[in-house]
């Protein structure tokens, strides 16, 4: 019993709300399990960011291309930023940045506005059809994106859609409703007394979306508008589909930097590639972090037990 | 299993209530109520709803008018998908060389598919004017409220609000989702590939040849069923760890953080998350550089004698390690670069998740002697495991159609040896998803992209379904309601 209890206090605590251990008998042996806990984490964060500070490095190494022989550079410079805003028939980051930015605003107000209302229309609607229709929406759901758009290439083909940003909008909204499922969650710990109380003071339907439940609701909302503003950012795969065949000047940052690490142009270009790199990802990491707190909700929402 | 048939007993007791309710109102409706199965404004009018049955009337008028002038020229060729073949023909008058009538076979999919659409709106609508009409007839009878139409308007911001929210979303799913997927699965019938492209050439229905090309070794494409055994393996095996590594790694982490010894928490949680804060387009490609054959790196192995040890034992027989362009070598880094781009991420949500974990729990085990193993092996893991055992299941199915990681490590990269694999335009390394985004894109193989669409999904489906008999068990929507 003792031995165990030893090994109890050598340990870490399982989790933040239980009691500190007891009283340490050998405090020498748990200062020095702390400092070597401690450390065992720090190494941990110093692997999982060296291929970040690299980046930083590269963006602000002297010397061109990816071919260095030492992890950080002999000389810093920041003539690749320099270049970075200076466009040529490659480089085209401020376009690109502008282009990516105005996407992301008009998909910021589609998605938002689809998703709040098929949310609002499942959570609260009482109609016949609500059930079948969310079933149907997870079976849709699981078609991975990739797959339709594959098909939504050929049907935007056909209407001359392709390599335009109005096309890529449409692929990024048009379809947005079926990522309801975290908002609905959210409204249905919305109180129904509230809307009851606001139906007996003469409220219609829309005016309880409007005035009631979107007012209370804000930090879904917060969370729906970010999401909705990161995908085009983030988004590889659809900009490289649709816009493949374009001319430079129409890439998102996606697309963009990645047409600068071609085998012919990798050479010149790699530092600047990690110059717009850092830059695109500083807005974006602020973001994210705002959104992260709703992310592990949204993760866990449908699964934890009311 | 009893959740899933008596779903489905509830699902055809509602298509029977559904025609038995249409049945009655044609059986015991009046004239009117008959009248507006051929004429759909009939019903409403005769109520003395005009403006609704003026709408009505117009939206029949318009459906007749798209079935008769535009639907036949394409729904006639449905069946063979065009026979014109497109040729350019000497017109006398313009003295130009001018495009024949030809036929476009990938319009007439596609305008034919648009048509059954409007055609199964046209009849569900059909049915629901018949049922309105005789609700009205029993409403005028009993002398109820008959809506004017301004109460009608009023009635789609309150009863019916659902419909005017759900309207606009579900056109967009329908026109970018449903057609598309409608689509695919028609291509997979036919032989649409870079030597029958429209206009062009014609392409036509082939019936189940590429499903037979796809799973056994006979016709002309025999590598395609090699490389789709090699992808659909690598496919399994990669969803297998990249979902389980990363999720165990996860927790171990975030127990790790969330101990009490740890000091300043949140900052070492911040310098984790940077990792995925960082879009995906920008920390793959820079990994997949840091790991090139003449990468920092493989330089670094080379100054502290790491490549020349793995040459002395016969490990690699290069000048370089091939992390990521010989085989076994790029299967493994791959899976250990998914560990660092998605360890922090299932951090972020085992730690939401301990957090709840009960600690009373946690404090009488401990009262009765348990070691720390034993409080995570019988109290942490059947816990976590308990509320994210459904996200487990999502997370695998995501894993076998994710994209980003495999395309942009190994894009430009990896050039397989494997003379089979090449012949089908596939990569060793390469998920399914990617095989298939490659053929169309590159390749123009739209027939097979199509049938390897089917069968991801299908295996997506098989999985899903598990999963879905365990949210069923987590769907808190009636506590709250």
């Amino acid at each position: 019993m003792s031995n165990e209890n030893s090994v109890m206090t050598k340990e870490p605590a399982k989790a933040p709300e239980t009691k500190a251990p007891k009283a340490p008998r050998r405090g020498h042996r748990l200062g020095g399990s702390r400092v070597g806990h401690n450390i065992i984490i720090a190494i941990l964060c110093v692997i999982w960011l060296i291929p970040i500070v690299w980046l930083v490095c590269m963006s602000f190494s002297a010397g061109d291309g990816m071919y260095v022989a030492s992890f950080f550079p002999k000389q810093w410079s920041v003539s690749h930023y320099v270049k970075l805003f200076q466009p040529d028939t490659v480089n085209q980051f401020p376009r690109w940045f502008l282009n990516t930015f105005k996407i992301a605003v008009f998909n910021c107000i589609i998605q938002t506005c689809f998703v709040l209302m098929v949310a609002y229309a499942t959570s609260f609607g009482k109609f016949k059809a609500r059930k079948p229709l969310m079933n149907v929406a997870v079976m849709l759901n699981l078609f991975p994106g990739v797959l339709t758009m594959i098909a939504v290439y050929f049907l935007l083909r056909e209407f001359g859609l392709t390599n335009s940003h109005f096309g890529l909008l449409l692929v990024y909204s048009a379809s947005s409703g079926l990522g309801y499922l975290i908002c609905k969650g959210f409204f249905d710990t919305v109180p129904r007394a509230l809307c009851e109380a606001a139906r007996i003071d003469g409220c219609n339907e829309a005016k309880i979306f409007t005035r009631i439940v979107i007012p209370t609701s804000r930090p879904i909302i917060v969370y729906t508008i970010i999401n909705a503003f990161l995908a085009p950012w983030m988004d590889f795969v659809f900009a490289k589909m649709i816009l493949n065949a374009g001319i430079s000047s129409q890439y998102t940052v996606a697309v963009g930097l990645y047409a600068m690490l071609e085998k012919s142009l990798i050479n010149s270009y790699f530092t600047i590639f990690c110059c717009g790199g850092i830059l695109v990802s500083i807005p974006i990491a602020i973001l994210f972090f705002i959104m992260q707190k709703f992310y592990v909700e949204g993760v866990t929402a449908g699964s934890v037990k009311g | 299993m009893s959740k899933i048939t008596s779903a489905i007993g509830g699902f055809f007791g509602a298509i029977g209530r559904y025609f038995a309710d249409f049945g009655k109102a044609m059986a015991k409706g009046d004239i009117f109520v008959k009248l507006s199965l051929i004429w759909w404004g009939a019903g409403y009018i005769a109520r003395k709803q005009y403006v609704k049955g003026i709408i009505m009337t117009l939206l029949e008028a318009g459906i007749i008018l798209f079935s008769i002038f535009f639907a036949p020229q394409y729904v006639s060729k449905f069946g063979t998908l065009g026979t014109v073949q497109f040729e350019q023909v000497f017109d006398v008058n313009t003295m130009q060389m001018v495009p024949n009538d030809y036929d476009h076979s990938f319009l007439i999919l596609l305008f034919s598919l648009f048509c059954f659409v409007v055609w199964t709106v046209t009849f569900f609508i059909c049915i629901s004017v018949v049922k309105n009409a005789y609700r009205l007839q029993l409403r005028a009878q009993s002398g109820g409220h008959i809506n004017s139409f301004k109460d009608d308007i009023a009635d789609y911001f309150d009863k019916k609000f659902h419909v005017t929210l759900l309207s606009l979303p579900v056109l967009g799913i329908v026109i970018f989702t449903v057609i598309p997927i409608l689509l695919l699965v028609f291509v997979a019938f036919t032989n649409y590939d870079q030597y029958h492209m429209p206009p062009a050439a014609l392409f036509t229905w082939v019936g189940f040849d590429n499903f037979k090309s796809l799973f056994t070794s006979g016709g002309l494409t025999v590598s395609f069923s090699y490389a789709f055994g090699r992808i659909l393996g690598w496919t399994l095996v990669w969803a297998f760890f990249a979902t389980f590594t990363t999720y165990f790694g996860g927790i171990l982490m975030s127990l790790l953080l969330n101990s009490k010894k740890t000091v300043v928490p949140k900052l070492w949680r911040l310098l984790l998350v940077i990792t995925i804060a960082v879009p995906q387009f920008v920390s793959l490609l820079l990994v997949r550089y840091f790991f090139a054959n003449n990468g920092i790196v493989n330089t670094i192995c080379q100054n502290i004698g790491l490549t020349g040890l793995l040459r002395n034992w016969g490990l690699i027989n290069t000048t370089y390690i091939p992390f990521l362009t010989a085989p076994i070598w790029a299967h493994v880094t791959i899976i250990i670069i998914n560990i660092w781009i998605g360890v922090p991420y299932q951090m972020l949500v085992a730690t939401g998740i301990l957090m709840n974990l009960p600690s009373d729990q946690l404090e009488s085990a401990r009262i009765d002697g348990a070691n720390k193993f034993q409080v995570f092996r019988y109290i942490t893991m059947p816990y976590m495991f308990q509320v994210t055992a459904p996200t487990l299941v999502t997370d695998f199915v995501k894993n076998i159609n994710n994209f980003n990681v495999i395309f942009l490590l190994t894009d430009g990269v990896y050039t397989t040896t494997n003379q089979m694999m090449a012949n089908s335009q596939a990569k060793e390394t390469d998920l399914l998803i990617t095989w298939l985004f490659n053929l169309t894109q590159n390749y123009y193989n739209y027939k097979m992209a199509a049938v390897i669409g089917i069968v991801v999904f299908l295996i997506c489906a098989v999985f899903t379904l598990i999963a879905f008999n365990f949210l069923i068990s987590g769907d808190k929507e009636g506590v709250y309601n």
